[in-house]
Formats: C-alpha cells, structure tokens, sequence
C-alpha cells in the first residue's frame, strides 16, 4: 500500500512548510495543543459553526487531500476518543439541566464516527466509509482497515485514510486523575529524558491517500503488527517473526521510529526493542514534538514518509540518531504495555 | 422590554445557541425565512431553537412539526414569545 | 479468498440472556420493551426501554466475576454474550491462539456511567472506580485481557451500525487469511448519555416503538450484547455450521449527520455492494431484517431503500419492536436473529405495525409463519450517514 499524499495539523508547523523547513515550536505546559490554519477558506461556516475541535482539525487536515485526490473509495477515520469536549459538555448539560431540554448538537457531534461522516458528506463521498476507536492501536486498525480493503481491489483505488485526537479540558482530567500525566511541568525538547512518571498531552490530525498505485508515492507501508498484553519476553519473538515475515533482518532496518514518551514506568519497552537492533541503527523520538495520545502513531507515519523522502536531516526536532537517509523504517509505539504496534514502511523504487 | 429589545435580545441568543460565526444581530433579516434563507439553518437547529426558547423564555414547544409552525422567521417567532414567554 | 461461516453466538438483551430465551421470544412475540427497572433517571419514569433485567452486581454474579469493579455495565453485557458464543463455537481453547481475532464495537462504552464520568472529568471528588474505563474500547481491551486473546483486536465505533462493520471487518480477516476464527459483535447499555442525546434529538417515542407505521413517533432505546464466531473453512470443518456469511456491502449515505437523504443512496448501495458479492439476484433474498429504528425518517427512507432494491420487497420485520434499539450491538444481535430465522425457517412478526406506511405499498411480517429460507438478510444505518447490509446464507 503506497502513501499519495499527505497533510498533519500538529503541535507543530506541519500544516505549512515551516516544519519540513525546520521550525521547532517549543511547548512549555504539559498539554501541546495544535496549530490550526484558519479554515473560513475552505470549511464552510454553516458547517464550521458546529464542529468541535477534532471534527475541525480532521477535516481541515482532509480537505486538501481531497481536493488533489479526486475518487477516492472511501474514508477511515482511527481516533480513540473522538470528539470529546462535545461529549463532556453534553454530559454537563445533563447533569447541570437535569436531564431537561437539552441542545443535540454536541450529542450528534461528540460521536467518534461524526468527522469520517462529515468528511464523506462534505466530499459527497458514498464509499466505503468506518471509523476505529481502539485505543492506541485505533490507528493501526484503520491502517489495516485500509490495506485489506485495498489488497481486493485494482489498482486505481484509493482512501483518505486518517487518525485525530483532541486535547480537551476532561480528558486531561480523566487522564490525569488516571496518573497518566507528569505533576511537572516539562518542555517538549526535555521530555524524552524526564525519567518521571507519567507523560505530557498531545493532539492532532493526521491524513494520508492510500493506494495500491505506486506511481508518484511518497512512501510504501509495507506491514504492520499489534501486540496486546506481551509478556516482556514475547517481544523479540513477535520482532523476530514479524522481520522475518517481510523478509528483513534486524540489520535491515535503517532506521526506528520510537514512541518514547518520558514516562519511566514504560519506556523501558523501548528501550528493549531498541537493544534488539545494532548499535549502528538509527533511532529517533518523535513524542517531543507532538506529546502523548493514543493515534499519535499516525504522526509517526507522516514523520517516517517525511524521512524516507528525504527530508528533515539536521532538523532541531529531531531527536536521537539520524545519520542518514533511510530507506527501511519501523515505527514503535505503546500505550502503558497494554496496546504495542510495529509499522514498517520502505522508500518507493523508482 | 418593547418588541425591539425582545428582538434584538433574541436575535443575540440565536447567534450564541446556533454559534452562528461571524454574523450580527444587524445582519439577521426581520421577516427572511430561517429555515431557507441565508443562515442556512437546518432540522438540528430546529431543536436547538427549541431549546433557546425553553431555556431563555419559559416555552415549551413538543416536537419539530410542532416548532416548524412557530420558527418561521425572527417577526414570527418574536410575537410568539411576547404573547406566550413564562419568565 | 477464503469462505467465511458462522460457528457460534451469544447475545443478551430484554429478551432473554440466552440464545435460546431469545427465541422463543421471538416465536411468542414477547417484547422486551417495558418500564425500566435499574436505569436511574428521570426519564425512567416516563419512557420505556429494552432494559436487560439484571442489574450489574446480578450480571457480575451471572458471570462469575468478583472484584472487578472496573467493569463497567456495557464490559458485563459483552462478557455474557461473548461466553456463550465462544462455547457454542467450541473455541475456548484456542483464544490464546495469534489466529484468533476479536472485533468489538461500542458506542457509549464506559459513559455508560455518565454521573462518574460528570465526576472525574470536571475534577468534582476523588477519583471513580471508572476513571480508566470510559473509553468505547474499554471492554474489548478488558475481555481481550480476560481470556488472553492472542490475535488482532478491534473496537469499532459507526453508530447504530457499529456491531454489523465488526462483523464485516472479521469476514475480511477470515478472507484474507489474517485469522482463522473471529468472535465479531458489539455491546451498548442504556446510559443517561445517550438516552438523553436522542432525546434532544426528539426521536425517543414516549411508548413502545412502532417500526413501519404510519404513526410511529420514535425509537425506544434498549440495551444488550452480541457476539458471532466467524471461521474460516478450515478452522471449522469438523464443527456444525450455523450458515455462510456471503455478502457484506458498505457505504455512506453523505447527507446529514443524523437523518437518512430522502433518496436513501446509503442504504440502497451499501444492500447493493453485499448482494454484489454473492452474486445473488435480489429476488433470491428470503427475508431481511431490517434497521426499522420506528422514527420516521429512517422507517420512510428504508421502505424506499428497500423498493430500489427489490423489485418485489421480500418479507422484513423489525426485531427492534422487541428489544428497543441497541445501538451498537443492534447490529450483530439482529444478525443473530436473522440467522435463528434462517436456521428454523421461521418469520417473526414485526410488533406494533397496526397501519403500514401508506406511500410505499409494503408492509412488514405480522404473523409468525414457516417458510424455507435460503438466504438471509440484515441492514444497519448509523448517524454519521454509516450504512451497512450483511447476508447470510444457509450452508450447501
């Protein structure tokens, strides 16, 4: 499955071409929230007026995709929560009007599935068309979703494939009455080495097109795996077997991409990935530039596709080892042990 | 309250309940349909007018068929709440 | 590509918690849709549900859970059904197994218990039981943990036909060789939160719904659970097949977030692209259980979906009118209802259509009767535009 195109609103200038160019925005509080382009251009306001933040993102992150894409076969959406901050409003209208007469449209707004529909009636789309909500492998459902919806169907085919997440005031709460976030205050260009507990929040929306046609691809996704509930000594031989399924040795790899987060009570998995592969592999972080959520795998997927076309050598925000070039590259990521998955994706031949 | 305040009044809780971005009570239309006009509003925002009223007015209006009748245009529904406001 | 069959099922909703109570259920046309009994708001007392009449220590107790209080209504619901599907399919020793999957879908999920959720989101008192918990994907991880399922694990959320992609989705890891067995289905509870969304949506009928009459005013929320074990040839050679899943088709009806387009393109591409793949002429569909939510949009727009399609429209009910819609799970437990249709050849009469929607011409089963069944159909529409029709067909 080949990458089109793509586009991320992020914690960083990603949505212009200030990131590639090498703007690091450095984030000070614990929650890393986007920058969003102005959407009065290309969202309508009768629409806009309406959309919560991961709806918005989502389809200002799509839109131009759409636009250079035309006859796509369909939409899916990975995204753990959706959008939260109508769900919790909706939810204190609730409790606070006592379950009276309520406004519908943070109810009808706040389900997850809301931005893949949107995207499919703003682009009079009436393909294929599901949103994944997994957990921190709601990403990489959606991405095998995708590959198995394309791998029936010819060449020409091709999805808006995406993940989004929000920071909303609740879900920082939720997640931090859970212990997830650091007491701290930590800025992003520290947060790989902060060895304390908990990490930082982040968000985003990340779009790619699919397809089966190399022609004119970015980058090749070639597998993908997910672990749930591995023992620490099951993972080197899902690896083993996961490289050894694709024909690859560890030594192939150029480069990983790892989900390293601060957090000391499970970073320790990354690092004993990392131990598998040679100390002359490139590795490199990626959670200090977006922070913690649980499709930001999807971010890690824009940055390796950014990589394998070259791009970001020498950037500021990059961090770890980046010597050259890659032309193989697995992503990493987990969420607290519980949900882990491997990403592999290569340059595409010319 | 005269009708003029009652109507600019509501016109404001328009634009706060449907968040109606960049649009000013001077730019709402005293007699253009709300429903086919410029605002584009649509059955969502039938409910949530619905609610407007309920929350800001004291009226209580059952269902949409019901709403449809009264959520005509801002002269209609502003003679509506005059004669039928509880708070 | 790899065939896919059906070798197992468990559901529980208001009218049974067993696959069996459920049928005769159906064969005495019991509906499950009443006052509530444990659903505390303050709705319970003037609407009804498809309430499932066991509370959740009763449910716990059910399943032999203790000191799991981190389960969560909707996490119990799944657990029930998923037990009685793994032991009907015969699989409870091959869980562990990297070629089992497991695809959930839930739309509240643990917002079941919105006044913990009003709780911990807004900082209000220590933290609840739940606060790890409220994610729509929080009862598969814990099921997935539970049993140590060793495959690829999904949680789908598409609205009202979330359960129907899970299945779709686990008929595609079957086909391509991703897994050998998938358990597939969905869990939803009755929650303030979304009883309270439909509400202001003003689709809640204030009585027992009435799906495909002309005086139908609302849906009735229920609740429940249902899960399907898919496998592929292979995996069940040696094992009673219930039936074939032979078509899957999916589409979005791009209109508007909550209401189906008057011309029902969703509906009407997502029946086509299943009968598509099973190659099958309209004509030879023998039943379909329909979405037939009872409110009126979707109850218009599916009776002209279903003209579109058919020619001459084969007999639907709405299985609805028993259980109330339960959201998520509605569709894997109404495909599981289609299936006990086909495997008896028996039609259940869809309740409470005393005066058929006049415009279309076609009416709804209102009689139970025998008749021989071959293939078998299910439709489920979601806000969102989310449309998706399975059929199911009896094995050669």
């Amino acid at each position: 499955m080949f990458i089109k195109d793509f586009s991320a609103i992020s914690p960083q200038l990603t949505f212009s071409e200030e990131f590639v160019n090498g703007d690091y925005k450095i984030h000070v509080n614990n929650t890393y929230t986007v920058f969003e382009p102005s959407y009065a251009e290309t969202i309508p306001s009768a629409l806009l007026r309406r959309m919560g933040k991961a709806v918005r993102m989502g389809i200002g992150a799509a839109l131009p995709l759409i636009k250079r894409n035309e006859k796509l076969d369909g939409i899916v959406i990975g995204t753990a929560n959706g959008g939260l901050e109508n769900c919790i409003n909706f939810l204190n209208q609730i409790i606070d009007y006592e379950e009276g007469t309520l406004t519908p449209t943070h109810f009808v707004q706040s389900t997850p599935n809301a931005l893949a529909g949107q995207i499919a009636l703003m682009s009079s789309n009436t393909g294929y068309n599901v949103t994944h909500v997994n957990g921190a492998l709601a990403f990489e459902n959606a991405l095998l979703d995708a590959m198995m919806f394309l791998e029936v169907r010819d060449k020409k085919s091709s999805l808006l494939l995406g993940a989004v997440e929000e920071i909303s005031n609740y879900n920082y709460n939720i997640d931090q009455l859970a212990g997830r976030y650091k007491v701290a205050k930590v800025s992003n260009d520290k947060l790989i080495q902060t060895k304390s507990n908990g990490s930082v929040c982040g968000e985003g929306a990340t779009m790619f097109v699919v397809s089966n046609d190399s022609a004119n691809a970015l980058a090749e996704i070639i597998d993908l795996k997910q672990l749930n509930f591995p023992k620490e000594s099951d993972v080197k031989n899902k690896l083993d077997q996961f490289l050894s399924d694709n024909g690859l040795t560890y030594a192939a790899i150029d480069l990983l991409v790892l989900g390293t987060n601060g957090d000391i009570q499970f970073d320790c998995w990354y690092d004993t990935v990392k131990s598998f592969f040679p100390l002359s592999t490139d590795a490199i972080y990626y959670k200090n530039l977006i922070g913690e959520y649980r499709t930001s795998s999807a971010f890690a997927v824009y940055l390796a596709t950014q990589l394998l076309k070259g791009e970001l050598q020498n950037h500021p925000g990059i961090e770890g080892q980046l010597t050259k070039i890659p032309k193989t590259i697995l992503i990493y990521n987990q969420f607290e042990g519980v949900q882990h998955s491997l990403i592999l994706l290569k340059d595409v031949e010319l | 309250m005269n009708r003029e305040e009652v109507k600019n009044e509501f016109k404001a809780h328009l634009i706060t309940y449907l968040n109606l971005l960049d649009i000013t009570i001077e730019q709402i239309k005293d007699n253009e349909p709300l429903f086919e006009g410029d605002l584009g509003l649509d059955s969502i925002d039938s409910v949530e007018l619905i609610v407007l009223l309920d929350r800001e007015y004291g009226i209580k209006i059952k269902n949409p068929t019901e709403g449809r009748q009264i959520l005509i245009d801002v002269d209609t529904i502003v003679d509506y709440i005059i004669l039928n406001r509880t708070k | 590509m790899h065939k896919v069959f059906v070798t197992g099922m468990g559901a529980i909703s208001s009218i049974g918690s067993t696959i069996d109570e459920q049928l005769t259920a159906l064969r005495q046309g019991q509906c499950g849709i009443k006052k509530a009994r444990f659903f505390e708001s303050r709705y319970a007392e003037t609407l009804l549900f498809g309430e499932v009449p066991f509370s959740d220590e009763e449910l716990l107790e059910l399943n032999g859970v203790t000191n799991q209080n981190e389960f969560t209504r909707t996490t119990i619901l799944a657990l029930h059904a998923f037990k009685e599907a793994i032991g009907q399919a015969g699989i409870a020793d091959l869980l562990k197994s990297d070629r089992t999957a497991f695809i959930s879908s839930s739309t509240v999920g643990g917002m079941c218990y919105t006044d913990e959720l009003y709780s911990d989101a807004n900082l209000k008192g220590t933290p609840s039981n739940y606060v790890k918990a409220y994610e729509g994907s929080d009862h598969t991880v814990r099921i997935t943990k539970m049993f140590e399922i060793g495959g690829i694990i999904d949680t789908i959320n598409t609205a009202c036909s979330s359960s129907a992609n899970a299945i779709y989705l686990g008929a595609r890891l079957i086909q391509s060789g991703r897994a050998d067995r998938v358990i597939v289905g969905g869990s939803d509870s009755i929650a303030k939160y979304t009883v309270n969304g439909f509400n202001a949506l003003m689709i809640l009928s204030d009585r027992a719904c009435k799906p495909f009459d002309e005086n139908r005013n609302g849906l009735s929320l229920g609740e429940g659970a249902a899960y399907l074990v898919l496998e592929s040839e292979s995996a069940c050679l040696n094992k009673p097949r219930i039936a074939e899943l032979t078509g899957f088709g999916n589409s979005n009806d791009a209109f508007h977030p909550s209401t189906t387009s008057d011309t029902a393109i969703g509906p009407v591409l997502a029946m086509e692209y299943a009968l598509k793949m099973t190659g099958l002429k309209p004509e030879l569909i023998d039943y379909i259980n329909a979405h037939g939510t009872g409110t009126i949009n979707n109850d218009i727009t599916e009776t002209v979906a279903l003209n579109t399609v058919f020619s001459k429209v084969p007999p639907y009910n709405s299985t609805k009118s028993y259980t109330g819609h339960t959201l998520a799970a509605a569709g894997s437990l109404e495909a599981i209802f289609a299936l006990l249709s086909l495997r008896y050849n028996e039609l259940y009469p869809s309740l409470r259509c005393e005066t058929p929607i006049r415009e279309q011409g076609s009416k709804p089963i209102s009689a139970f009767s025998k008749k021989e069944l071959q293939h078998v159909m299910s439709n489920s529409f979601g806000f969102g535009g989310n449309c998706t029709s399975l059929i199911f067909s009896k094995c050669s």
